[in-house]
């Protein structure tokens, strides 16, 4: 829910960041692999701000920095609530398969340096001598939290940071209940909701509760769409454990199926969620912006 | 009932995905793992420490663990080695090793003649086979209604190495283009059309350890042809994707990563995309095609069954890209 009780609304970055993953044939024959250039994104987020969505949710790309730099710069970043998700685990892929892993680590220890964020190289430095994971943990998220509000500046409203499920869901299959406690508790330290995108939200539901992890002050981002696409391991499981949960953390995601139904018919399916706390949808011009969400706002 | 005991070698993100994904199978448990980097092995086991697995640098260590099976996740240039250790030091008889299985022919008929002799299950990671897509390619040719294909056109296209200017290191490791993405699409020929030959390389692209790109054709004793495409060079493919047309006397498929189209002869067309194919697994890490692909191993081993892709299967990849080398050399 958003400040006035009602249904959280955000706009994702997916078609931004040239990517869909319904097609990506169809994506490249309609020209939506190119990357929106930033203030293209910025009107497209301020219509759908306009039109009934609270916030942005977004990859941490430098794409998407330039996104959020652009709306410092027009003075409207107040208007937008953040939702970042971290690490961007495809520019660390590309990465590593152009560089190699040892590669990725150079570049990225690199990058903690030049942020010239003190505390953060200090406290990597020590992590590495004392091969404290949870110590990379929280050095790593400094870090984006460093990058974040210097793109953003001192008006930004960040809400929530979210563990991508690269990360997360590695971390959920190896049992390592440390990296969930220490990411909410450095973010909770901050008055930032620790969100989780995951693609099997029924598992991490159930881990979490073995684990003893409350998710009452969490946030979920998962898969909900008609189709069950990405819904792991099955919808109706999906819809069991959301149903079952003690109150509404869940955002839904691939509310489309990216791209498979029209936002009309994702609606209809969505309202029939009673426990979701919203969802994220991407657009891609500011017409859709407007119609997807006055559509959601209305529907739901 | 007692679990598969299993341990994974190389510790890149292969290595980590399938340590995963083995680590919420019911009837597995991931035992050890192993990196030659002090460095990486010694963060390992900061991590690992809490969960009872055990990470070491030296592959003997694995000898007092009582192994049910092993994944082999290093670079393609040690697999050879790796696996003949393996088997040579009583370590373990059923092994995974991630794609290609060697570095060349000669050593993956080596690799295949010692399983043989050890008898033990073997799978290599083609994880395409497992896609939804690609495996409805599979359903639709099996039933034979097309009647015999006589034409393909196959490609792995990526922009892994687009715009690169200067010799990557990784690329070298990886084995050039040809072993990186173009084996999955060499594999899902062989899967989908049966054995092939290589019939005609075409010029001008740069063939070596490293190329980044490769074109040639290919052919079999029924007369199906075909040509593959092969690059890490093209722009605007954000993630690597694989694709195949085949033509049969009553029809057409057109599959890749995403959707099958499938044409018929009298013009009719239906498409299913992965939301049509039931795509969902018990747990999904990367792509759904690592669970079932892990599952196939592990079933195997249960099932006590033929795995598929295994060492043998997979060898004629490793022929297939020798023969593309050999023809470019003779020019």
């Amino acid at each position: 829910m958003n400040d006035q009780g009602r249904k959280l609304l955000l706009v994702g970055d997916n078609p931004f960041q040239g990517i869909s993953h319904l097609s990506q044939e169809r994506a490249r024959s309609r020209g939506e692999t190119v990357v929106s250039p930033a203030d293209k994104a910025a009107n497209i987020i301020l219509a759908s701000v306009k039109n009934g969505a609270d916030g942005f949710s977004f990859s941490v790309s430098e794409h998407a920095l330039s996104i959020l730099q652009t709306l410092h710069e027009r003075k409207s970043i107040d208007q937008v609530s953040l939702y970042p998700m971290v690490p961007y685990a495809f520019e660390y892929v590309r990465v590593a398969t152009q560089t190699g892993t040892p590669g990725l680590v150079k570049r990225f220890a690199k990058q903690v340096v030049l942020s010239g964020d003190v505390k953060a190289i200090l406290r990597g430095l020590w992590s590495v001598v004392r091969m404290n994971p949870e110590g990379f943990a929280k050095t790593y998220l400094a870090y984006e939290l460093s990058r974040i509000k210097s793109a953003a500046g001192k008006q930004v409203k960040l809400v929530s940071v979210v563990l991508n499920e690269v990360i997360g869901d590695m971390g959920l299959a190896l049992g390592f209940d440390w990296l969930f406690r220490s990411f909410i508790s450095h973010l909770s330290k901050r008055r930032i909701t620790p969100g989780f995108n995951t693609r099997n939200f029924p598992y991490l539901v159930r881990k979490f509760d073995e684990w003893g992890i409350e998710l009452d002050e969490t946030l979920i981002v998962t898969p909900f769409n008609k189709a069950g696409f990405q819904m792991n391991p099955s919808k109706e499981e999906c819809e069991e454990t959301l149903a079952s949960m003690s109150c509404p953390v869940v955002l839904a995601v691939s509310v489309l199926a990216a791209g498979y139904y029209k936002p009309s018919m994702a609606a209809d399916y969505l309202a029939s969620l009673d426990n979701l706390k919203g969802l994220i949808a991407g657009v891609s011009n500011e017409q859709q912006a407007s119609e997807t969400f006055r559509l959601f706002r209305e529907a739901l | 009932m007692r679990k598969l005991r299993f341990a994974v070698i190389g510790l890149g993100k292969m290595g980590l995905l399938h340590a995963s994904l083995l680590n919420t199978f019911e009837d597995v448990q991931l035992v050890a793992l192993c990196d030659k980097s002090a460095l990486m092995s010694r963060f390992c086991r900061s991590i690992f420490s809490s969960n009872g697995v055990v990470v070491v640098n030296d592959l003997d260590r694995f000898s007092e663990l009582e192994l049910d099976a092993v994944y082999v996740t290093t670079p393609i240039s040690s697999h050879a080695s790796i696996v003949k250790d393996l088997y040579a030091k009583g370590i373990v008889r059923n092994i995974f090793t991630e794609k290609t299985l060697a570095s060349n022919y000669g050593q993956a008929k080596e690799m295949c003649e010692s399983a043989r002799k050890i008898g033990g299950k073997t799978m290599v990671g083609y994880m395409k086979r497992f896609s939804v897509v690609f495996g409805k390619a599979k359903e639709l040719l099996a039933q034979g209604k097309l009647g015999e294909p006589y034409s393909f056109h196959a490609y792995a296209y990526s922009s892994d190495f687009l715009g690169l200017t200067k010799n990557s290191k990784s690329l070298a490791s990886r084995g050039g283009a040809l072993r990186d993405i173009g084996c999955h699409i060499l594999d899902i020929a062989l899967w989908l059309l049966g054995d092939l030959e290589v019939v005609n390389v075409v010029p001008d692209h740069e063939i070596g350890d490293a190329e980044t790109s490769s074109s040639f054709t290919a052919a079999n004793s029924n007369g199906l042809e075909g040509r593959f495409d092969i690059s890490q060079r093209m722009p605007n493919y954000r993630m690597p994707e694989f694709g195949c047309l085949i033509e049969c006397p009553q029809g057409k498929i057109d599959v890749n990563d995403d959707r099958l189209l499938l044409t018929l002869k009298d013009g009719s067309r239906k498409i299913w995309y992965r939301h049509d194919l039931e795509d969902n697994v018990r747990f999904w890490l990367g792509e759904t095609e690592y669970y079932r692909e892990d599952f196939e191993f592990v079933n195997s081993l249960l099932e006590n069954r033929v795995c598929e892709p295994n060492f043998e299967t997979a060898s004629k990849v490793d022929y297939l890209i020798d023969q593309v080398r050999k023809r470019d050399r003779q020019g």
